[in-house]
């Protein structure tokens, strides 16, 4: 048990007598008391931190999971009792329960407008030969002078990602 | 350009070593303690302080290299270090807690800066987290809370939810409304009814901050490819803080953009830091001495050279008077003169006297370039004489003769031929410029305006060329195919005819001169030597223009009309000379402005497959009926650090107002009294009214549930590990 009162400054480094400590050194938590913490709690040190997609798609299989126990159970009620009013909330609420994923906006229906994607005006042409959208014809001179490589990364700001042929 | 839009890039500034709290007010309470849990923010307190510490959500562990000691710097103090910048982590990705290492060392060093040196964290703890985080996420954040730091309870919340409590106030709460909130990395919409969030009919835009920050970030390396410096997003940020804002109406935004004088007026000029190239300016005395070190040097080379030719001249005429000296000696025994003669390396008499002869040209040469200076030296008509004596008469050697001196002749009269040929074409261009000259005085506008006529069809004539160059190089425009059809013509066997072959002729090509002109028009690479021509040809006629024609200026050359760029590309991006430094470490923000925030209500803009803003609210409200709804819009709230851009408030009014009945009133758009810390405000106002314990999971609750369950209530999420 660390003893109460002990330093709660953050200390510089022990044995560093040989230089003043910079301020990073100042700054850094790494030596500093942490009586808080329990020293029993061994960490489950072979737990690697899961991406984003292990724990989406971990997370959708539980969703799915659920939703099959549930409709499961509610077809037992069915077949076993009459109570409609209770069955039909039930099913209501496992409907609305929302998840990570279920509340995620749905794809955008509204007509998309075309904008110029070198200066970020109104685009109503589109080059033939990159398929980059411009304003007018001085922009469409400056689009010739772009090279191939140059003309994708205009494309990948817009999130269209053309096959290399 | 005014220079009050310029604005400089905000440096570094180092963080200070600021002492921990003081432990002693809140030992041994049952303070609760707030942490809001933010995917840029970390922010913590206990519940009775008037205003939370924030800094920012990173974790860096980093070896230094001086002095070779490792470090765990927290939010702000990575800014000490320049290296443990890029060893940053955050325990958010996105909007999912996914790092725990890098969140129990955030929570280390929030604890330790709150001063906690009790054996444990005994306080309830209230956290934010995201809306319907992933359940893995929960678990791993209450195994954190409760093993490591051995918190009596714990309880999650939804931040917004607590922003909206904050800033509606009333006990119990009962608020209506509709909750946007904007974070790092998205936006959500949650309506609230009757103090509960209806978390079921909530939607989120993967849209935050974040991404617009990269998106600005893109935008600017995509206009700005040659950047002598490297934008880093903390920059970035700080511009899209700062200057961006929210257009009320887009397209009519866009409208008035398109003059470039507009352009001009609304643009922000951002200044980065530039270092100006130090010259090496060599003083004027310098510069003498040098040029006089190397007038010098010339001296001397030039006297060693005119010793070496002394010493040569010399020695030839040392040589000379030796030859001469045996040609006079030679006896009358004429083997002993052979003998002699080829010992010396003489074939006979004849090549002696050669060389005899050359030595005293070259004496002569020398002795008179001494006397003279560099005088051209008048060629004499070397005389011939043998050429015109019949072959039948001479012997052998003569016929030598003879034949060299055939050869001498032959070339003595081709450089004759070619002198005078250059003399007469001189003197015929010496008479075609008399020719102008007179035109140009005589009739003055009629020679003008042959030499512009002139100069417009080799303007024309370099378009069409570059025209068919970019023709040919499209695989099916009709030149191509020409030129295909005359390769494959070439190539055919038929060209020869039926009755050629079978007479055994063979392929004429060629035979005509003309033949060849066909691999002019299948050689695709320009034929630069009629390039080359035609742009001399310009040159001279552009130059006699404009030396002699007070109307023809430098704005009708070829070389300014072919490199004008238009206004609207000028006033978009201006240019700024080679060597000017200041100018070229400038970004000019115009259109990007609206462009970025634009994002949020429209995310395909950017590539991202979603609906805005817009569309959200509308689907969010689509799913109430008309008694609902009328509660939810009478009360819209904006909150979330990211809220703050200009415009924001008129623009969602603008958008709710079509969408709803006309007799439905909306409420003025409202913003949360403090966007960034308004939730953690919301958080410890909730827990001091002592509402924790009922919602809280506590330490046995955790112990036989798992982390996953929570208790629902209506500032929390649910689903479906819910008690």
């Amino acid at each position: 048990m660390a003893p109460k009162g002990s330093s709660k400054r953050k200390a510089p480094n022990d044995g560093s007598t040989t230089h003043t400590p910079t301020l990073a050194e100042q700054l850094s938590f790494l030596h500093s008391p942490r009586p808080f913490k329990n020293p029993d709690y061994t960490k489950n040190v072979n737990r690697r931190t899961k991406n984003l997609k292990t724990v989406l798609s971990q997370e959708r299989e539980r969703e799915r999971l659920e939703r099959e126990r549930k409709r499961q159970e509610k077809e037992e009620l069915e077949q076993t009792m009459d109570v409609d009013g209770e069955v039909r909330q039930r099913e209501a609420e496992v409907e609305d329960i929302p998840t990570y994923s279920s509340i995620e906006a749905p794809p955008s229906l509204l007509p998309q407008r075309h904008y110029c994607d070198i200066t970020g005006l109104e685009a109503p042409y589109t080059d033939p030969r990159t398929g980059l959208r411009y304003h007018d014809k001085s922009v469409y001179e400056l689009i010739k002078g772009l090279s191939a490589s140059a003309a994708k990364d205009y494309l990948a700001a817009r999130g269209v990602n053309p096959i290399v042929r | 350009m005014s220079d009050s839009n310029i604005f400089h890039v905000p440096s570094q500034t180092l963080p200070s070593v600021s002492p921990a709290d003081s432990y002693d007010a809140f030992r041994a309470q049952d303070t609760p303690l707030i942490i809001d849990n933010g995917a840029s923010h970390l922010r913590f307190g206990f519940s009775t302080a008037p205003a939370p510490h924030s800094s920012p959500n990173l974790i860096a562990k980093y070896k230094e290299r001086k002095f070779n000691q490792p470090l765990l710097l927290f939010g702000d103090a990575i800014d000490a270090e320049s290296g443990a910048k890029g060893q940053a982590k955050s325990p958010w990705e996105g909007d999912v807690l996914l790092n725990f290492d890098a969140l129990e060392h955030a929570l280390d060093c929030a604890f330790i800066q709150l001063g906690i040196d009790a054996p444990a964290v005994d306080h309830p703890v209230l956290m934010t987290e995201r809306l319907s985080s992933p359940l893995h996420s929960r678990a791993l954040t209450s195994e954190l809370m409760f093993e490591q730091y051995s918190v009596p309870s714990l309880t999650y919340c939804v931040d917004s939810l607590m922003s909206f409590y904050q800033n509606n106030r009333s006990n119990p709460f009962t608020a209506d409304g509709l909750v946007v909130s904007f974070n790092t990395a998205s936006t959500s919409v949650v309506p609230v009814l009757g103090g509960k969030g209806v978390l079921s009919h909530a939607k989120r835009i993967p849209w935050g901050a974040q991404q617009s920050t990269e998106y600005l970030l893109k935008r600017i390396q995509l206009k700005y490819p040659n950047f002598p410096t490297r934008v880093t997003s903390s920059q970035t940020s700080w511009m899209l803080h700062n200057f961006c804002e929210i257009a009320p109406d887009y397209p009519s935004v866009l409208r008035a953009l398109k003059d470039p004088l507009k352009l001009r007026a609304a643009e922000r000029i951002i200044q980065f830091p530039f270092a100006l190239p130090v010259v090496e300016e060599k003083t004027e005395e310098e510069l003498a001495r040098i040029a006089e070190k190397r007038k010098e040097q010339g001296k001397k080379l030039q006297e060693m050279a005119a010793k070496n030719r002394m010493e040569k001249l010399l020695q030839k005429e040392t040589d000379l008077q030796y030859l001469v000296n045996l040609k006079e000696g030679r006896g009358e025994n004429k083997r002993e003169w052979t003998n002699t003669l080829q010992s010396e390396g003489f074939d006979d008499d004849a090549a002696l006297d050669e060389t005899i002869k050359k030595l005293e040209l070259d004496l002569k040469r020398a002795r008179k370039k001494e006397v003279e200076g560099d005088d051209a030296m008048n060629v004499e008509e070397p005389s011939f004489p043998l050429i015109d004596v019949p072959d039948a008469d001479l012997d052998d050697d003569s016929l030598k003769e003879k034949k060299k001196q055939k050869l001498l002749k032959a070339g003595f009269d081709a450089r004759l031929r070619a002198r005078r040929e250059k003399e007469k074409e001189k003197e015929e261009k010496d008479a075609e410029e008399r020719r102008e000259e007179e035109d140009r005085e005589r009739n003055f506008d009629e020679w003008a305006a042959r030499l512009r006529r002139e100069q417009e069809a080799i303007m024309n004539r370099i378009k069409d060329r570059g025209r068919r160059r970019a023709a040919l190089s499209d695989r099916k425009s009709a030149a191509a195919q020409a030129r295909m059809k005359n390769i494959a013509s070439l190539a055919a066997d038929d060209r020869v005819s039926k009755k050629k072959r079978k007479a055994g002729g063979e392929d004429m090509f060629g035979a005509d001169d003309e033949d060849w002109a066909i691999y002019r028009k299948i050689n695709t690479a320009a034929a630069s030597s009629d390039e080359e021509e035609e742009y001399n040809q310009l040159q001279a006629i552009e130059s006699k223009l404009l030396t002699y024609d007070p109307t023809f200026t430098a704005q009708h050359t070829h070389a300014s009309i072919t490199s004008q760029r238009s206004a609207l590309i000028t006033a978009f991006r201006p240019q700024y000379e080679e060597g000017d430094v200041e100018g070229n470490t400038r970004i000019h923000l115009n259109t990007e402005r609206w462009r970025v925030c634009e994002t949020y209500f429209s995310p395909t803009m950017a590539g991202v497959d979603s609906a805005g803003l817009g569309e959200v609210l509308q689907s969010v409200l689509a799913r109430f009926s008309d008694a609902e709804k009328g509660r939810l819009v009478k009360n819209v709230f904006i909150t979330g650090a990211p809220s703050h851009f200009p415009g924001l408030p008129t623009r969602l009014y603008s958008t709710l107002r079509p969408i709803l009945p006309p007799e439905m009133p909306l409420g003025a758009i409202a913003r949360a009294a403090d966007p960034a810390l308004d939730a953690w405000r919301g958080m410890a106002a909730f827990a001091n009214t002592g509402g924790l314990p009922d919602v809280g999971v506590t330490r046995a609750e955790y112990e036989e549930w798992g982390g996953e369950r929570v208790k629902r209530w209506w500032g929390g999420n649910w689903n479906l590990a819910e008690g």
